[in-house]
């Protein structure tokens, strides 16, 4: 009987090495116990008691936050529908595709600043793709035919992968939330895209200001089409719009520099 | 006597450690067959709101832990509550996160979902990722799991394209309560 005893404690002590815990009847609320407190603490790594983020701009970004709320409801969205409602689905679609080709340049450059080579190679190989057999980007054809996923860099994302913090949150008019390292990190990257120009040169498309805020009008009330919805649906989870949106960016982005 | 001791020692051990081994290996089956129920509820369009929403969470409902997020929404502030705010507070933000997340469900037309992989980060916790392919972008949304004192997996938190839903929640919640009380945030609800 002592054997059976002894093997018993040995067996119990050896599997409460390993992940999978069998309790002894007696000791087991004292252990439930603990482990409740082990989880609490837990959770508390997790999700930290964090303290308000610096926010100097606060009452001008609130006051912006209420301004892009209404270009968006009262602007874009009503415009965002109609082009909904006449424009085909599969046009949609190859519309954004065909912008999303364009901001190859954007792309590949800030995978590169990233180090991240075979991302770059990868977006090279979309390019060239997309641009010929996928009509000038209208099809995605490197992604449903050869399996090539975009890899989305941006400058922002560029610098807070070489330790650049965020600084503070700043709320664009029309781009909506935003901080000092992504404003920056737009303002280069507008350099990079084809579609921002005020003259025809080398990689740019359009001839004059005109051409290239209608391209651009077109590629924001195209996407916003493909998204409608989402921006009510995600306003109904916050209690106080501005904090919500700002937190909800902040976040995005740090898993996208992760990325 | 002995011999039939350690038979019945050595069967109860297997069998309570491989009942444990079962559940956490089959999250993934699992949650992929009630991600296709729920998908399957919501498009169809003969069922009313109510009924669809009451099936719906018929099936989520032993898979969430609302107690646990209602527990980490507050933070601290849990702590300090009467059993009776607690239950109330519960009660108010597990129909939150629902109604939230059939708000979601709204907007789903037939994208592709894929659960893609499935991690184990710590001795209690699991990731689940899955994909959503829409139109044009692919959406990741990552369910985390706790192995909870009752020895089952539960979701504690949802991360949808990097923002975790209990994050920003426990954010919003506790600004908005250095200025108003827990009533006038149940009310908000």
């Amino acid at each position: 009987m002592k054997l059976i005893i002894i093997l018993m404690i040995t067996l119990f002590i050896f599997t409460s090495c390993t992940s999978k815990k069998i309790d002894l009847p007696d000791q087991k609320e004292n252990k439930m116990e603990t482990n409740l407190l082990l989880e609490d603490d837990d959770f508390n790594d997790e999700f930290s008691e964090e303290e308000e983020i610096v926010d100097p701009l606060k009452y001008y970004n609130i006051m912006m936050t209420s301004v892009n709320d209404k270009i968006f409801t009262y602007g874009l969205n009503p415009i965002a529908s109609a082009y909904d409602y006449t424009v085909h689905d599969n046009i949609k679609v190859a519309v954004s595709n065909f912008f999303s080709n364009l901001m190859y340049p954007i792309r590949f450059v800030n995978n590169v600043l990233q180090f991240k080579f075979k991302n770059a190679s990868e977006e090279t190989g979309r390019f060239l793709i997309n641009s010929t057999v996928g009509l000038f980007g209208l099809f995605d054809l490197a992604k449903n035919e050869f399996n090539l996923s975009p890899h989305n860099e941006d400058f922002g994302q560029t610098l807070g992968h070489w330790g650049v913090g965020p600084g503070f949150h700043i709320v664009l008019p029309i781009f909506g939330p935003s901080n000092l390292r992504d404003s920056i990190g737009l303002f280069t990257d507008a350099y990079l895209d084809p579609t921002f120009s005020k003259e025809r040169k080398s990689w740019k498309i359009p001839n004059n200001n005109n051409e290239s805020i209608l391209l651009n009008t077109t590629r924001v009330v195209n996407n916003t089409s493909l998204k409608l919805g989402q921006y009510e649906n995600l306003k109904k989870d916050s209690i106080n719009l501005y904090p919500f949106l700002r937190d909800t960016y902040e976040q995005k982005r740090e898993q996208e520099i992760k990325e | 006597m002995r011999i039939f001791f350690l038979k019945i020692t050595i069967i109860l051990l297997f069998l309570s450690s491989s009942l444990i081994a079962i559940e956490e290996n089959s999250i993934k089956e699992v949650m992929s067959i009630k991600i296709d129920q729920v998908l399957k509820i919501i498009s169809n369009k003969n069922l009313t709101k109510d009924i669809a929403s009451k099936r719906t969470f018929k099936i989520l409902d032993e898979v969430f832990d609302y107690k646990t997020m209602s527990k980490i929404s507050l933070g601290k502030r849990y702590k300090s509550l009467t059993k009776e705010e607690k239950n109330r507070f519960q009660k108010a933000f597990e129909n939150k996160l629902k109604t939230s997340y059939l708000d979601k469900l709204d907007l789903y037309t037939n994208e592709k979902i894929l659960i893609t992989d499935i991690k184990k980060v710590k001795k209690n916790r699991i990731k689940l990722y899955s994909e959503i392919y829409g139109k044009t972008e692919t959406y990741k949304i990552i369910y985390k799991f706790h192995k909870s004192k009752k020895k089952q997996w539960l979701i504690y938190d949802v991360n949808i394209i990097g923002i975790s839903i209990m994050k920003t929640y426990k954010k919003q919640f506790s600004s908005f309560l250095k200025e108003n009380s827990l009533e006038q945030l149940i009310d908000s609800f």
